[in-house]
């Protein structure tokens, strides 16, 4: 639907957001909510400028970081097309480690490990995280980027007690998934995870390991990860690349029964 | 401009912890809200004759209780909003602003509109975009401070009788099914996190380009029909939604 799609496209003149930055997450939001379909035609980039009254060069700009994101590419043919599929939520509300959900997603997964050290935590750290403060306060700290071919999708920070993970730092490579790991040299698994959701704006370094410019949106999830005994196991965090999306469903027997007051007047 | 403020010197009470109690007191009861702009240092002491330094003490006390922030070159804002913390599943209790007992929340109607150009609403929607679909723009806030911003669309096809009905529209559940009989069956949500545009920043008093949650929500009623269709804005700095899950 090539005209269609003309017509979806607009830019917010007074935002300070550039055009083509502008013009890329417009299109970029569309793909992703399945406005736009794999292999649905974008407008020519003249076609484009003259609707929205700007240059060419921009809404070129605009493309190339799209095909850089490999969110459509040009044929040959000249036609730019979208080349994206669908990220589902199997990160999201089940317990599925990152690594199984990304290739899930028919992506070939890996893991490039940013960082790893052991690190001591105050006291008042401990507690506010809910670790065990009578144990020993070195904490193994890993910070890795998960990717699905080859794209970044996550940056995922985790913090793993020494004293129920003997000897980690000894022998964690770094790019291998953690929950196969820990069920294979420990024993442990993941039993109950809380998390906390929001939106926040990435900073600079996470923006460029993210691939996104800084300031963009993405979602941070909180994790406090349970064994069987109830036990604090793994206190994570994650930031998502912008496209990131999950999805829920609220049947209504459940509304009535957390509210009753929105369906039932006689009361 | 500042009569928020109070001092009485025949007091023993220190004047720094007098005017920090009179500017937290503004605050707690709406007269100050987040991002107005509070009065210089020296205003202050020159409306009172009082040290300079007492007024920076004061400040500072209420900076670091995160009531107020400095921001350089602008001068000193109130920056205390409460943080939305709800059940990832159960966001739609913002709905609550009907219940008069505790009422929670108050929502202001931006708009009504009889049409809309949103084509992606028009798509979630299943409906030809020559088709009239009605169009509800509000903030649900917790006493000032926005909380949810929402843009709720309902199709001519199903809301037939929305010309004469909108008039008693306050909660939306409400709405659908005692004012227009339709049963619903469930809500069908899609997160993300997107960047504020100018006008969702101003509605929501944030900056633009400033994270949001970004919540579409499909009603979808026991037909199977999608009666109603919503995008929801959520202040990212502001909220936060908390789940459970458990190992399968």
């Amino acid at each position: 639907m090539p005209s269609n799609c003309l017509e979806l496209i607009t830019i917010d003149r007074r935002s300070r957001v550039p055009f083509d930055s502008q013009i890329k997450e417009r299109i970029k939001g569309f793909i992703l909510d399945q406005t736009l379909y794999y292999k649905t035609a974008l407008p020519m980039p003249n076609e484009l400028a003259k609707a929205l009254n700007i240059t060419e060069k921009k809404v070129v700009k605009a493309y190339q970081q799209l095909i850089e994101e490999r969110f459509i590419k040009q044929e040959l043919s000249g036609i730019y097309k979208v080349s994206y599929f669908e990220l589902t939520n199997y990160f999201f509300d089940r317990n599925t480690a990152v690594y199984d959900a990304i290739s899930t997603l028919g992506l070939t997964p890996s893991i490039r490990c940013v960082e790893k050290k052991v690190i001591t935590l105050t006291k008042q750290e401990i507690e506010a995280i809910g670790f065990d403060a009578s144990q020993s306060n070195k904490y193994f700290y890993i910070n890795r980027l998960y990717l699905g071919d080859k794209q970044p999708i996550m940056l995922l920070e985790n913090y793993l007690p020494l004293y129920i993970f003997k000897n980690i730092d000894q022998s964690f490579v770094g790019d291998e998934p953690l929950d196969a790991y820990i069920k294979a040299h420990y024993n442990l698994k993941a039993q109950i995870s809380k998390r906390q959701i929001k939106a926040v704006n990435l900073d600079r370094t996470m923006a460029k390991l993210l691939n996104e410019r800084p300031n963009a949106a993405s979602i941070q999830s909180t994790n406090k990860v349970y064994d069987h005994l109830s036990r604090l196991i793994d206190y994570g965090r994650s930031h998502t690349i912008s496209s990131y999306y999950f999805q829920t469903l609220v049947k209504k027997d459940d509304m009535v029964n957390a509210y009753p007051q929105f369906f039932n007047q006689s009361n | 401009m500042m009569e928020y403020i109070q001092i009485n010197k025949l007091l023993t009470t220190s004047i720094y912890k007098q005017i920090a109690a009179s500017i937290t007191q503004a605050i707690d009861r709406g007269d100050l809200k987040y991002n107005d702009k509070l009065p210089t240092e020296k205003e202050i002491c020159q409306a009172f004759s009082i040290s300079q330094t007492a007024v920076k003490m004061a400040y500072e006390k209420l900076i670091n209780e995160e009531k107020i922030k400095r921001i350089k070159g602008k001068g000193t804002y109130v920056t205390n909003r409460d943080v939305y913390q709800g059940n990832l599943h159960n966001f739609y209790e913002l709905e609550l602003l009907e219940d008069k007992v505790t009422p929670k929340y108050n929502q202001k109607i931006v708009m009504f509109d009889k049409k809309t150009k949103d084509y992606g609403a028009y798509r979630e929607l299943k409906i030809d975009k020559k088709e009239p679909t009605f169009q509800i723009i509000r903030v649900i806030r917790s006493g000032q401070n926005p909380v949810l911003l929402q843009k709720i669309f309902f199709p001519h096809k199903y809301f037939k009788n929305f010309e004469k009905q909108y008039q008693s529209f306050s909660n939306l559940f409400t709405f659908i099914e005692q004012t227009c009989n339709y049963k619903i069956a469930h809500l069908h949500s899609t997160f993300s996190a997107i960047n504020a545009s100018a006008s969702e920043a101003l509605l929501l008093r944030l900056e633009p380009d400033d994270a949001l949650h970004y919540v579409r929500t499909k009603i979808v009623d026991k037909k199977g029909n999608i009666i109603a269709y919503i995008y929801n804005y959520f202040p990212g700095d502001f909220t936060e939604f908390e789940v459970i899950v458990h190992a399968i």
